[in-house]
């Protein structure tokens, strides 16, 4: 059996609590046999990742694999650098000035580095925080994308097609010539997700996509995302537990750029491993 | 620095309900024994009178927890802490009923004062004391150490069970006009040995807390689980 901590004593100055607080688990076994999990190549693999803004160490020896079809959350307060580490898996750091990375980062166990970054960032689409759609019609926003990187198929059939995807054809349909502004913030959020679909990636990295939505339109988000993890790997960083315990299949806890634990979204929220994890997740920091 | 989460004033809060209860169920006990040793059937009479605490405490811890799980959603040890409190809940109003039940056999025994000395009543009911107020101690000092002593006792528990019954069924055949006496005691060292299995089950929410191992039904284990040959395994294994 694990050693058992000592219970911390109370501050002298605080309320006795009826309970010393629970010792953190080290190596708890499974309440229930559990069915070992199938190998699966990864579909991106972070390996000994190390990014630097100028001369602040931001992210420190990040390893982890992101499994296909499944959804995988990064959290952590907030300069933990999860928001850095999305960006690197798309090389969205590239365009910001004296950056550093050693590391790999693979797609498909090919080197991002190694890959056009736009050719990248066609493979591995973004959505970020605040809704960007472009200031034309709803139709053009979903179209340019695939337009400009030489799309010579039935476009209305792809415009179509991306908005299902993103659960916005039904609501959508009858004016896609209207301004993408016209729609809510809700709305034009799961525009942002039908422009990246356009372009048929294979990886979707959502950076707080549902921070700026109300939470029917969250929810509405977070249909769309256990959807589209049928066809695509997605990515996604939140503030959110509660979201992360709905729609992720693993859940990565960051603090202070280091990857502190990775396990099944259940792992995390009931049985964590590391003290910071159990802190982080009952909400003693945040 | 420190972050003020509701949940650290709640969740004592429902332990404190818990602990206040124990100590009821643990006096409804004592003065159940007591009664039935003695055979008072005043005493008895006041603990089954007053089993509608046990009853009202229930009901309210059972309301303390559903407004901690809606209004925090705890999650880890904090959710922990909170699945067990509302076993615990369930242990300690049937620990409360099993006492009601051996002051009910109180008067069906005062009839044939002879034969509880036939028995290992007394001696078991020490040994059950023991187990309640050990649980209790485990599960308020979130003791580990603790909560393995009181899961061993109850071995010892059920082996006097299994002597009471003995006991008595040869008392019955030497002594057939104690046969309505008898049958009660019976009935008084079964809801003793059942009382012991509540407080093994305290014993076993201390340990899920603290370190989220589920002891219970250990035969439902693969062999290749960690916890085989755990110092814990109990009849669930044999």
């Amino acid at each position: 059996m694990p050693d058992v901590p000592p219970v911390p004593a109370a501050p002298p100055d605080a309320p006795t609590p009826a309970l010393a607080p629970a010792p953190v688990l080290t190596h708890p076994p499974p309440a229930v046999p559990v069915v070992p999990e199938q190998h699966v190549e990864p579909r991106m693999s972070i390996q000994g990742l190390n990014f630097w803004y100028g001369a602040k160490h931001a992210l420190k020896d990040i390893s982890l694999d992101v499994r296909p079809n499944e959804v995988t959350a990064f959290i952590g307060p907030s300069g933990c650098g999860k928001s850095t580490l999305l960006r690197c898996l798309n090389r969205m750091n590239d365009l910001i000035a004296g950056t550093r990375t050693e590391g790999r980062v693979l797609l498909d166990g090919r080197e991002v580095f190694a890959v056009d970054p736009v050719l990248l960032r066609r493979r591995v689409g973004m959505v970020f925080q605040k809704p960007n759609p472009f200031p034309k019609s709803i139709y053009q926003n979903v179209a340019w994308g695939a337009r400009i990187n030489g799309y010579s198929g039935n476009m209305d059939e792809l415009v179509e097609r991306a908005l299902r995807q993103a659960a916005l054809w039904d609501e959508v349909k009858d004016r896609l010539k209207e301004n993408a502004y016209s729609l809510s913030g809700g709305q034009q959020q799961r525009l942002c997700v039908a422009r990246a679909l356009a372009v048929e990636p294979e990886v979707l990295l959502m950076d707080e996509p549902a921070s700026a939505l109300d939470p029917i339109a969250t929810a509405k988000l977070e249909e769309t995302i256990l959807d589209l993890k049928k066809r695509y790997t997605v990515v996604i960083v939140t503030h959110n537990m509660q979201q992360a315990q709905r729609v992720a299949d693993r859940t990565a806890f960051f603090y202070m750029g280091e990857l502190i634990e990775m396990d099944r979204t259940e792992g995390i929220f009931t049985r964590p491993k590391k003290q910071q994890t159990e802190d982080y997740v009952t909400g003693r920091f945040g | 620095m420190a972050v003020y989460r509701p949940l650290d004033e709640a969740l004592p809060a429902l332990t404190n309900l818990l602990i206040r209860m124990s100590d009821l169920v643990a006096d409804q006990f004592t003065e159940a024994v007591d009664a039935l040793v003695r055979c008072d059937v005043a005493l008895a009479a006041e603990v089954r009178r007053r089993d509608d605490e046990v009853d009202a405490l229930e009901l309210e811890v059972d309301r303390v927890a559903e407004r901690v799980m809606a209004l925090y959603q705890p999650v880890a040890g904090d959710l922990r802490a909170l699945l067990i409190s509302i076993k615990i809940n369930t242990d300690l109003e049937r620990i409360g009923d099993h006492a009601k039940n051996i002051a009910k056999d109180v008067e069906h025994v005062a009839c044939a004062p002879g034969a509880i000395e036939a028995t290992h009543l007394p001696e078991m009911a020490d040994a059950v004391r023991k187990m309640l107020r050990e649980a209790h101690e485990a599960f308020r000092g979130r003791d580990r150490a603790l909560a393995s002593r009181v899961m061993a006792y109850d071995r010892e528990v059920d082996r006097l069970h299994k002597a009471n019954f003995e006991a008595l069924a040869a008392h019955i055949l030497e002594h057939p006009e104690n046969f309505v006496a008898a049958a009660h005691l019976l009935t008084a060292s079964k809801s003793m040995e059942r009382i012991a299995d509540h407080a093994k089950n305290v014993a076993r929410g201390v340990v899920f807390v603290m370190e989220g191992e589920d002891l219970r039904h250990l035969k439902l284990r693969t062999a290749a689980d960690p916890l085989d040959g755990s110092p814990f395994a109990d009849d669930d294994l044999a």
